[in-house]
């Protein structure tokens, strides 16, 4: 599976949740694929995505769309401190997909940990309820799955390497990411409320 | 109303829904007043949250920004080498109000040879970085600490933008290290 199929299957996935995406190449297919309101690019701060939906699981509603992180291997190994933290913290409505590629995709293709260190198992060892997939189908499955367990959890999704071809840079104003995404969630969880 | 509890109450006071905090000797009692008045015990409660580091407390809390709430943060000021990153392309660019207390070292009563180095230059550096430093010290009262913590919460939010306290504790009725 390709990151730009994964993405695929994500962006249609989460529609209604609140979607927070790693830097770089990843923020960039996603918003190729689709750019819409529920998603907060993080544009550097790299490693720090499952740290900010961590956070945003903590001050939604519990009830409301799980908060769904796209994270990288090499950006996860930036900041692991997400797996112990999320893991004692325990939100229930987060759920974190890390698409491992094997490597740093966007600086270089330069190796990550991840061909010796099992980034599953890690997470599993953090308190995490974990899945494994490597197949557009699996990940599907995986994900619906995981929206009725209470987590945190974390889905493990390996993916080729390599990224998508004549895919435009995000050049916005991260305020206006900012803007965008605050006023969905309000709109999202006022419905809510009202429903 | 030590200088401890003025903190604390002084963030409740600025509307702050949740704490990250990273522990130190001379914030820990800042931290424990914040569980007391929060119904938790042992640094846990209900909003009070202990976080592994000083980069991750600025994603965590940033993030209660975007449900248009205040988060804090309560830290030792060395630790900002660990979060300048987090503050500036995070907090500051995607213009997200955080409330941070950070006690400092390094200066009068310190007795760390080592921690001077980062800890004397830090209100420059954060100065540098465009960010709002607040300093108190011994020379005003825990009722100014309570008022100056709670205003920088709320300038915080006017503002759009991460909002630094540094209390130096020497000389008050609390612990420098
Ligand atoms: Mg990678």
């Amino acid at each position: 599976m390709k990151r730009l199929e994964a993405l695929r299957v994500l962006a249609d996935l989460t529609s209604g949740h609140p979607v927070v995406v790693t830097c770089a190449a990843t923020s960039r297919e996603l918003a190729a694929v689709k750019d819409s309101d529920n998603h907060l690019y993080l544009l550097d701060a790299m490693g720090l995505a499952g740290s900010v939906a961590t956070g945003l699981a903590l001050s939604v509603p519990p009830n409301a769309p799980k908060v769904v992180c796209i994270e990288g291997d090499g950006s996860l190994l930036m900041n692991p401190n997400v797996l112990p933290t999320g893991g004692y913290l325990a939100p229930p409505n987060l759920l974190l997909v890390l698409l491992d590629n094997g490597v740093y995709g966007s600086t270089g293709a330069l190796p990550t940990y991840s061909a010796r260190v099992n980034l599953a198992r890690l997470a599993e060892a953090a308190a995490w309820i974990t899945r494994s997939t490597d197949s557009v189908e699996g990940l599907r499955a995986a994900f619906e799955e995981l929206c009725g367990i209470d987590g945190p959890a974390f889905l493990y999704a390996r993916i080729e390497e390599g990224n998508a071809h004549d895919v435009a840079k995000l050049l916005i104003d991260p305020v206006t990411i900012t803007t965008r995404f605050s006023r969905w969630l309000r709109q999202e969880h006022a419905s809510e409320v009202g429903a | 109303m030590s200088y401890a509890e003025a903190v604390a109450d002084g963030i409740w006071a600025a509307n702050a829904v949740r704490v990250g905090y990273i522990p130190s000797v001379t914030v820990a009692p800042v931290i424990n007043s914040l569980v007391a008045t929060d119904g938790g015990a042992d640094g846990v409660s209900p909003r009070v949250t202990p976080l592994s580091r000083e980069e991750e407390a600025i994603g965590v809390m940033g993030a209660v920004a975007f449900t248009g709430r205040l988060g804090a943060v309560v830290m030792q000021d060395n630790g900002f080498g660990n979060a300048l990153t987090a503050l500036t392309t995070f907090a500051l660019s995607y213009h997200l109000p955080l409330l941070i207390f950070a006690n400092t070292r390094g200066s009068l009563g310190e007795y760390n040879s080592m921690i001077h180095s980062i800890s004397g230059p830090m209100p420059g550096v954060l100065r540098a970085f465009g960010l709002p430093v607040i300093e108190l010290d011994r020379r005003s009262s825990a009722a100014d600490w309570h008022e100056a913590v709670r205003e920088s919460g709320v300038h915080a939010v006017m503002t759009y933008r991460p909002v630094v306290v540094l209390g130096s504790f020497w000389n008050t009725d609390g612990k420098v290290a």
